[in-house]
């Protein structure tokens, strides 16, 4: 690096006309936040979807063999098998929950929700009341966004699962930009969906580590069992999987805007540079220190754009969780590390033009006129 | 006698093949010693800017040799040379040549950086030059903000920033009103006397003759004598004496390009004749030999 330092020659071409800067660093910029604010929002769905479960009191959830989410899954267990759990050995308690997928309707507004039916003073219910109260018989909890979308309050009447509710309570943290949870009654549940008798999930507390009551309760009741930990992961898995090449296309997209922008950026500052290059050349420049001045201003024009898109970001997330809660955006390192190499990535595919217009650059042609 | 800066035997440079071959530049040979201003006139298209390339290490030639204080570059792969550029030459240019992105200060420091200094020894030295040629007021400001002479002498001290062996000018004070030219021409002068560096100089500027120490006239890629040149005295061309029209007047005989020129002056000998004797060998007729080291005069 010593051959190559002194004058910052790349900045200082970079920065010597600031309107060219300015677009070039603000496009990729733009292209940069679209990367690290699709990756927060992204990252921020993920923990939101699986909120019900992370927000759980159970150690351990219990389904119908073979299935290990909610989201996109059916499951369905004959309620006797909640006494057959909780007869196990560090089972504190067992308590069943139903489960469906389905939307709220009200006011010509739609939501879409997973319902969960529970026994009202049992785990498995809304972790806490924002408004109201537990739901009564043909009553339903929701979450307060949701009822706001719904333009509903506490009282108000929402459908759902082929009849009316009425609104007994509103809870929190439980509405994301894929969906919501609204909690019902056990019975009415079961009775609305005909699914007497049976269960999707049974909710476990272990007073034990909850991974080897997971593998006792498979042992001695054939279902699968997942502590809470695995159960989110899988849970984030399965939407991560169904949502990363929808992702990914997006992400590629804003690269290739990202290098395009750079690209001709670099292109037309080494196109109007291209006497000064032979200039250089002529004073006794090599190929490593104009491969450095080039490489630099890219460097320093990613640079700058990955660090206000970072700003950008922030602000961004900070405005939406005030404005729109149901958007989550939430910026990780490891969003703007991999948002870091991707800009590398940008400005060294971008200098490679520029970096070969400027090796066929005749020195001797400084002499022209 | 003082050592020889540049030494060139034999300088050939062609480009092209075939139909479409030139030769720009045809067996020149070359020896400027250091402290010595050597002035290269010559019309347009006589070989002097590849000339110049070629003795600047830019271009290398068809064949012959040149050597700058005793190092081959002809023999010198093409990696090696853009470090002797750095060290051994320094370059003037019509058009200045700044880069516009930096600072006269800055232009001068990177020539520096060029050469492997940098950092506050190289700031210093560029410093120092440019206070020395009175740019010390001039130190932050970009080239956009300089006059023309002002430029230049950055650019002479850009030049003389690593001390080099040879200043290679092209046409320095074409750009120039008279007293600047004035000026820029006292520098080079001063680099070459003070400092020991072999100047040479590619110019139209007869004005420069007289900083000169020799005067040499390329045509057509050769070195012609400067007492076979004469000036026309009508349009102010270089023409060669044994192949030009002629005519006498008042016991001189003046010498022109073509017989338009010729009859022009014969319609009014005395319009033209008090202003000739300048350009190549002045427009009339000479001992041979007289003007081939021009007379210096400024200081």
């Amino acid at each position: 690096m010593t051959e190559v330092s002194g004058v910052p020659v790349g900045r200082r071409n970079l920065l010597s006309d600031r309107r060219r800067a300015f677009l070039g660093i603000a496009g990729i910029g733009v292209a940069l936040l679209m990367v690290i604010a699709l990756d927060g929002i992204f990252a921020g769905t993920m923990r939101e979807v699986t909120s019900y479960i992370d927000s759980s009191e159970a150690d351990v959830f219990v389904s119908q063999r073979g299935v290990r989410t909610m989201h996109m899954s059916s499951s369905s267990l004959p309620l006797d098998a909640v006494e057959q759990i909780g007869r196990l050995p560090s089972v504190r308690w067992a308590d069943p929950v139903l489960y469906d997928s389905g939307a709220l309707m009200a006011s010509e507004e739609r939501v879409l929700t997973y319902l969960i039916g529970y026994v009202p003073g049992q785990p498995g219910g809304p972790p806490s009341l924002v408004a109201g109260a537990a739901p009564g018989p043909g009553e339903i909890v929701l979450d307060e966004r949701a009822a706001e979308s719904l333009l509903l309050g506490v009282g108000g009447r929402v459908e759902t699962l082929g009849r009316s509710w009425r609104v007994s309570g509103l809870t929190t943290g439980m509405t994301n930009i894929v969906n919501s949870v609204s909690y019902l009654r056990f019975d009415d549940f079961a009775r609305a969906r005909d699914v007497e008798g049976m269960a999707s999930y049974v909710l476990v507390g272990a007073s034990g580590a909850p991974d080897e009551l997971a593998g006792r309760i498979e042992s001695a009741t054939g279902f699968t069992a997942q502590s809470r930990e695995r159960f989110s992961a899988e849970e984030r898995g399965r939407v991560e999987d169904m949502s990363v090449e929808l992702m990914q296309i997006m992400t590629f997209a804003a690269f290739l805007i990202g290098l395009a922008v750079i690209g001709l950026t670099l292109h037309a500052e080494t196109l109007a540079r291209l006497r000064e290059i032979g200039v250089m050349k002529a004073l006794g420049a090599g190929p490593r220190r104009l491969g450095f001045v080039v490489l630099s201003q890219a460097a320093w024009t990613v640079g700058i754009a990955l660090a206000l898109a970072v700003v950008f970001a922030l602000g961004l997330g900070w405005v939406l969780g005030r404005m729109a809660a149901t958007i989550p955006l939430v910026v990780e390192a490891s969003s703007v590390l991999e948002a870091a190499a991707g800009a590398a990535l940008l400005g060294a595919v971008g200098a490679v033009s520029p970096l070969i217009k400027v090796s066929r650059v005749d020195p001797a042609a400084v002499f022209r006129r | 006698m003082k050592d020889l800066a540049i030494k060139a035997e034999g300088l050939e440079k062609v480009f092209g093949e075939g139909d479409v071959r030139v030769a720009a530049v045809r067996g020149v040979d070359l020896e400027v010693r250091h402290g010595e201003v050597v002035l290269i006139m010559g019309p347009s298209g006589s070989g002097k800017t590849t000339l110049l390339s070629m003795l600047g290490a830019m271009l290398r030639p068809t064949s012959g040799r040149i050597s700058v204080d005793g190092v081959d570059l002809t023999a010198l792969p093409e990696s090696k040379l853009p470090d002797l550029r750095a060290r051994r030459f320094g370059f003037v240019f019509q058009d200045f040549n700044l880069l516009s992105a930096l600072t006269a200060l800055e232009n001068v420091e990177f020539a520096r950086n060029l050469a492997g200094s940098t950092g506050r020894a190289a700031r210093a030295r560029a410093e120092e030059l440019l206070r020395g040629f009175g740019l010390g007021e001039r130190l932050s400001f970009r080239p956009d903000k300089l006059s023309g002479g002002e430029k230049q002498r950055v650019a002479i001290a850009r030049a003389l920033a690593n001390k080099p062996a040879v200043i290679l000018a092209d046409e320095p004070t074409a750009n120039l009103d008279s007293k600047i030219g004035h000026e820029i021409a006292r520098l080079l002068r001063r680099a070459a006397t003070e400092d020991g560096r072999a100047v040479v100089v590619v110019s139209h500027d007869e004005r420069l003759k007289d900083i000169a120490d020799r005067v040499l006239w390329l045509e057509d890629g050769e070195f012609r004598s400067m007492s076979d040149m004469a000036t026309d005295p009508v349009c102010g061309m270089a023409v060669e004496r044994e192949r030009a029209p002629h005519y006498r007047h008042d016991g001189q005989t003046y010498f022109f390009c073509s017989a338009p020129c010729r009859e022009e002056f014969a319609a009014a000998p005395d319009r033209f004749a008090a202003s000739a004797g300048s350009g190549p060998g002045g427009s009339v007729s000479r001992p041979p030999g007289a003007e081939v080291s021009g007379s210096r005069h400024l200081r």
